[in-house]
C-alpha cells in the first residue's frame, strides 16, 4: 500500500472499529473486537514506517484526489451542537460559549469568502516527528484499549454503582486514537483544528466516565480549557487566512516566524499549553485522574496531552529565537519546576504520577520554545521515554488499585512481598522514568548543555530551574520506591492477590516494559535514524551528532536501567524473609510489625513518608505556580500580538 | 596516559584514599575532644573484620542494593576520571546515593525507615548543587570532561568564589558532618542511633564504608576541579576544607532536616546561583 492510503487508514480503521464497538453490547464479542481492532491499528501503524522507510518528509492529499470541501465545516458543526447540547443538559454555560463562538469565527470565514482554498496535494505532512507520534499512538494506544478489558472488569466488579457504560467507553478510546492520528498528520491547519478538538470532546467523555458530581465537574473543566486552546487555534487561523500559504503548516514553521506570522504562532503555541496541560491550565489534567486508569494511561502517554507538545514541536523551528519563543520555554520550564514540588506532598500515587507527566511535557515545551536542533531533539526523545513508561506506570498502578482498592502511596507498602510480579514491572516503568540514565535524564544532560549557550540571564534561569526540578523528581519516585520495596511476612491470602489479574492486564504490561528496555537498550539507533536526522531537517542544520557515548557510559547506563527490575525478579525467585528482629531503641519486637509501648502493652509500627510537611505547602505552590505561568503567558502572547521585531 | 586508565586507578585507589583520610579524621576529632583516638589504619581493620561477621537482614533486596549503591559510587568517580561529561555524573552520583536510602527505607523497620526518609531530604538538599556546579565548571572552561577541565589555563575558583562557599557547606551534607548528618552519623559523639544503617550488619555495613570512601574520594575530585591548575592544589584545598570539616563537626550539633533542607537550598540559590548568573550576565 502507498503512505497516502495507509495513512487514510490509520485514521478511519480506528474510526470504524469504534463505530462497530458502539453496536456490541455482547462482552466477549466487544473484547474480541478490541482486541482484532488493537492489532490492526498497530500493524497499520507499523507499516506506515516501513513504506515511509527512511525519507525526509512527504506531502500528500486524500485518496483517490478526493477533497475535503464542505466536510470540514459539517464535522466541526456536529461537534459543537454536541457540545452546546450535553452542557446545557448540565447547566453549564462557558463550554456552548466557547464552542459557539469557533463556529462563528468558521462560518464567517466561509461565508466572506476569506477561507482560501486548500492545496488538495499538501493536506497531509508527514515525516519523522508524524512518524514517531504514530508510532507512539499506533502502538501504546492499542495496548492500553486491551488493557482496558480487564481493567474495567475489576474496576466494575469493585465499584458496582458506577453508570458509565463499557459500550462508550471502548467506542470512545478508538475514536481518540483515530483523532490523533488525524491530528498528527494534518498540514491544513482548519483540519488539524478539528481533530484537535475531536480530541477534546474524547478526553472530556472520557473524563466524565463515572458520572458522579465530581467527575463531572472536572470533565468540563478540562472542556472549557481545552476550547478555550481551540479557540486561540481557531483565532490563529484567522490571522493565517488572509495570507500566501497561511493555512499551510508546513509553510508557516519552515523558518523564524517573520513579523507578519508572529501573533499566529503565539496564539498557536497557546493552544499547544493548554492542550499539554501546562500552567496555568494543569489543574484539568489533575482533575481527569479520577476517571478509570486506562483513561488516565492513554491522556498521558499517547493522546491529548501529547497533541499539545506535538504542536509546539512543529511550532518551534518557527519560534527559534523569538521573545515569544523564550516566553513559552519559560511557562514550561517553571510549571516543570512548580510541579514537581507540588509532587513531593502528595500521597495519591495517580497524582503524583499526573505531576510528574505535567513535567515532562514542561520540560518539552521549555525544549520547544527555545528551539535548537539539540533540544528539538531532547524534547522528540522525551516524548518517545515518557509515552512507553509512563503508560506502564499508569496502567500498573491501574492494576494495583483494583486489587489492593487503594491509590494512596501509603498503602503499597511492601508490594514487592504482596505482588513480586507486578511490582517488577512497576519497577522497570519508575527505571525509565527518571532512575535510568537513559532517556528522560539523557535529555534532561542535552537541555542543561543547551541551555549553557543560551545568553543572559534566561540562561541563567534555565540551568537553575532544571537543578532543583530534576533533583526534586529523585526526591518523589525515592519515596515511591521505598513503599514498593519495603517488605513483609504475607498471608496466604495477600499472597493469592496477583493471581487474580487478568491476561489482558499482563500481556499489555510486560509488553510495555519490554518497549521500556528496549527503547533503552536502541536509544543509540533511535537516535541516529529516526530523531537525529529529524531535529537535523527540521533546523536545516548542518550534520552533527545528538548523542555519542563511550562503552563504559553504555555499561553504566544500562546497568542502571535494569539494576532495580533485576533486583526485584532476584528477590521474587528467593523470597526468603528474615523474621529478624528489627531494632527498636532495646524495645522487645516482633515480625508483625509490633513493637512494645513506653508504657507497657504493644504497638503496631507504621511508618509514613515525608512530605514535607512546614516546609512545603502543596495547594500554596500550585497557585503561585499557576499566577507566574498565567503572568507570562499573558505576556506571550501580548508579544507576540503586539510587539512587531 | 589516556583518561581510561585514571578511571581504573580511582577504582583501585580510591578506597584507599579514603579510609585513609577517615582515620586522620578519627585521630584529629579524638585529640579535639581529648582522647588520643585509634591508629590511623582502624578503619580497614573496622570494614576487615565487618566483612568477616555475619549480617542479618530484614529484607533479602538490602544486600544487593547495598552492592549496587558501592558499585555505581565507584562507577561515578571512574566515569568522572575516565573522562565521561561532567553534567552526566551528577546524575550517576544521585542514582548511587539514591540507592542507599532505598535499601535502609526497604528494611521497613522505624529506625531504618526514619534515616532512609531523612537520607532522601539531604539527597534533595545537596543535589541541586552539585547540577549547578558541574554546569558552572562547564560554563567557566567551556570544557566538559575532567581532563579537559584540568587543561584549561583558567584557574575555576577564582571564577566560583559562590560555587566554592557552597562547596563547603554541601560537602558537610555528603561527608556526614554535623550539623547535616541527620541521617548518618559516623562518630560516637554525635548519637547512639544513626538511622540509616541501624538494620544493617556485618559485610552489608561494610559495603555502606566502602561506598563512604569512594564518596570522599570524589568530593576530593571535585574539588580538584574548582583548583585546577593542579592535583596537589586541588588536593591542599581539599585537605583545608576537610580539617574545617572536622572543627565544625566537632563544634556544632545536629540540627532539623527542615533547616538542612532550608539553608542548604539557599546557599545554593544565593551563592551558587549567584555565582551563575553573574556568569551568565557577563557573557562568560
Amino acid at each position: 500500500m502507498s503512505l497516502p492510503s495507509l495513512v487514510a487508514t490509520l485514521v478511519a480503521l480506528p474510526a470504524i472499529v469504534g463505530a462497530i464497538l458502539i453496536l456490541i453490547s455482547g462482552t466477549s464479542l466487544r473484547n474480541a473486537v478490541v482486541v482484532v481492532g488493537g492489532l490492526l491499528v498497530a500493524a497499520t501503524a507499523v507499516a506506515t514506517m516501513i513504506v515511509f522507510g527512511n525519507g525526509d518528509e512527504v506531502f500528500f492529499g486524500l485518496p483517490g484526489g478526493l477533497e475535503p470541501g464542505q466536510a470540514l465545516l459539517a464535522v466541526e458543526i456536529a461537534l459543537t451542537a454536541f457540545v452546546v447540547v450535553i452542557s446545557l443538559k448540565h447547566r453549564r454555560f462557558m463550554a456552548p460559549i466557547l464552542a459557539l463562538t469557533q463556529l462563528g469565527i468558521t462560518v464567517w470565514l466561509e461565508l466572506a469568502g476569506r477561507m482560501p482554498e486548500p492545496d488538495p496535494s499538501r493536506l497531509f505532512w508527514f515525516d519523522r516527528l508524524s512518524l514517531v507520534m504514530v508510532l507512539v499512538v499506533g502502538i501504546i494506544g492499542p495496548l492500553i484499549c486491551v488493557n482496558a478489558i480487564g481493567y474495567m472488569r475489576a474496576y466494575h466488579r469493585a465499584s458496582p454503582m458506577i453508570q458509565g457504560r463499557r459500550t462508550v467507553f471502548f467506542s470512545l478510546l478508538f475514536a481518540f486514537l483515530a483523532g490523533m492520528f488525524g491530528l498528527v498528520v494534518s498540514n491544513y491547519l482548519p483540519m488539524m483544528l478539528v481533530f484537535w478538538e475531536i480530541t477534546t470532546i474524547c478526553s472530556f467523555l472520557l473524563i466524565g466516565y463515572t458520572r458522579t458530581e465530581e467527575t463531572i465537574g472536572y470533565a468540563f473543566r478540562a472542556l472549557n480549557m481545552n476550547l478555550l486552546g481551540g479557540l486561540g487555534f481557531g483565532i490563529a487561523i484567522v490571522l493565517l487566512s488572509g495570507q500566501t500559504d497561511g493555512l499551510d503548516l508546513a509553510r508557516v514553521t519552515h523558518g523564524p516566524a517573520g513579523a507578519a506570522l508572529l501573533p499566529a504562532i503565539a496564539l498557536l503555541a497557546f493552544a499547544g499549553i493548554t492542550k499539554s496541560a501546562q500552567m496555568p491550565f494543569s489543574s484539568w489534567l489533575i482533575g481527569a485522574m479520577y476517571a478509570p486508569s486506562p483513561t488516565s494511561a492513554l491522556l498521558h502517554s499517547s493522546t491529548m496531552v501529547k497533541a499539545g507538545v506535538f504542536l509546539l514541536l512543529r511550532l518551534s523551528p518557527a519560534m527559534s529565537g523569538s521573545t515569544v519563543g523564550y516566553l513559552v520555554a519559560f511557562v514550561g520550564l517553571l510549571t516543570f519546576l512548580f510541579v514537581s514540588l507540588v509532587a513531593v506532598t502528595e500521597q495519591n500515587t495517580k497524582k503524583v504520577l499526573a505531576y510528574s507527566t505535567i513535567g515532562s511535557l514542561g520540560l518539552i515545551v521549555g525544549c520547544a520554545g527555545i528551539g535548537t536542533p539539540e533540544l528539538a531533539w531532547a524534547g522528540v526523545m522525551i516524548i518517545i521515554f515518557h509515552a512507553l513508561a509512563k503508560g506502564l506506570l499508569f496502567l500498573v498502578v491501574g492494576t494495583i488499585e483494583n486489587r489492593l482498592y487503594t491509590k494512596n502511596m501509603e498503602n503499597f507498602d511492601a508490594l514487592m512481598s504482596l505482588m513480586p510480579r507486578i511490582s517488577t514491572l512497576f519497577l522497570v516503568g519508575i527505571a525509565g522514568m527518571f532512575v535510568a540514565p537513559f532517556g528522560i535524564v539523557i535529555a534532561k544532560w542535552t537541555a542543561i548543555r543547551a541551555f549553557l549557550l543560551v545568553p543572559g540571564a534566561a540562561g541563567a534561569a534555565m540551568v537553575l530551574i532544571l537543578a532543583f526540578g530534576s533533583s526534586l523528581t529523585i526526591f518523589y519516585w525515592g519515596k515511591l520506591l521505598i513503599k514498593v520495596l519495603s517488605a513483609r511476612k504475607v498471608t496466604a491470602y495477600e499472597r493469592s492477590i496477583e493471581s487474580r489479574v487478568s491476561r489482558y492486564e499482563w500481556s499489555t504490561e510486560i509488553a510495555m516494559a519490554i518497549g521500556v528496555i528496549g527503547v533503552a537498550a536502541f536509544v543509540g539507533l533511535i537516535s541516529d535514524r529516526l530523531v537525529g536526522p529529524y531535529a537535523l531537517f527540521a533546523f536545516s542544520a548542518a550534520p552533527r551528532t545528538f548523542l555519542a557515548l563511550d562503552p563504559a557510559t553504555l555499561a553504566v547506563l544500562m546497568a542502571a536501567m535494569l539494576f532495580l527490575p533485576l533486583v526485584a525478579l532476584w528477590v521474587w525467585r528467593h523470597p526468603v524473609y528474615d523474621h529478624a528482629d528489627f531494632y527498636a531503641g532495646g524495645r522487645s519486637t516482633s515480625p508483625g510489625h509490633v513493637m512494645g509501648a513506653a508504657l507497657g502493652g504493644i504497638k503496631k509500627v507504621t511508618l509514613r513518608n515525608y512530605y514535607l510537611d512546614g516546609v512545603l505547602d502543596g495547594p500554596l505552590v500550585f497557585r503561585v505556580g499557576t499566577l507566574a505561568c498565567g503572568g507570562i503567558l499573558v505576556a506571550m502572547v501580548t508579544v507576540g500580538m503586539v510587539v512587531r521585531p | 596516559m589516556t583518561p581510561a586508565i585514571y578511571g581504573l586507578l580511582f577504582l583501585g585507589l580510591a578506597p584507599v584514599f579514603g579510609g585513609l583520610v577517615a582515620g586522620v579524621d578519627r585521630r584529629v576529632s579524638a585529640r579535639m575532644q581529648g582522647r588520643v583516638g585509634p591508629p590511623l589504619l582502624q578503619p580497614f581493620y573496622d570494614v576487615g573484620k565487618l566483612l568477616q561477621k555475619q549480617s542479618r537482614q530484614l529484607n533479602p533486596i538490602m544486600e544487593p542494593m547495598l552492592v549496587g549503591h558501592l558499585i555505581f559510587m565507584a562507577a561515578t568517580g571512574a566515569l568522572l576520571l575516565g573522562g565521561t561529561d561532567l553534567i552526566f555524573t551528577t546524575f550517576v552520583f544521585a542514582l548511587a546515593a539514591l540507592l542507599l536510602a532505598l535499601a535502609a527505607g526497604s528494611a521497613n523497620s522505624p529506625y531504618s525507615f526514619t534515616g532512609a526518609e531523612r537520607e532522601l531530604v539531604v539527597l534533595l538538599a545537596a543535589e541541586p548543587f552539585f547540577i549547578l556546579m558541574m554546569a558552572a565548571v562547564c560554563k567557566v572552561t567551556g570544557a566538559n570532561t575532567f581532563e579537559a577541565v584540568l587543561a584549561s589555563s583558567q584557574l575555576v575558583a577564582v571564577q566560583l568564589p559562590g560555587v566554592l562557599l557552597a562547596f563547603l557547606l554541601v560537602a558537610t551534607i555528603k561527608l556526614r558532618k554535623s550539623p547535616f548528618d541527620i541521617s548518618i552519623s559516623h562518630h560516637p559523639h554525635q548519637e547512639l542511633v544513626s538511622g540509616l544503617t541501624s538494620d544493617m550488619s556485618g559485610r552489608l555495613l561494610a559495603y555502606v564504608e566502602l561506598a563512604h570512601w569512594y564518596e570522599t574520594a570524589l568530593l576530593c575530585a571535585f574539588m580538584v576541579l574548582l583548583f585546577n591548575w593542579s592535583v596537589a592544589l586541588g588536593l591542599a584545598a581539599f585537605g583545608v576544607a576537610y580539617a574545617l570539616e572536622i572543627l565544625l563537626d566537632n563544634s556544632t550539633s545536629r540540627i532539623k532536616w527542615q533547616l538542612v533542607l532550608r539553608s542548604t537550598w539557599v546557599a545554593t540559590l544565593v551563592f551558587s546561583g549567584g555565582n551563575v548568573l553573574a556568569l551568565f550576565v557577563l557573557g562568560r
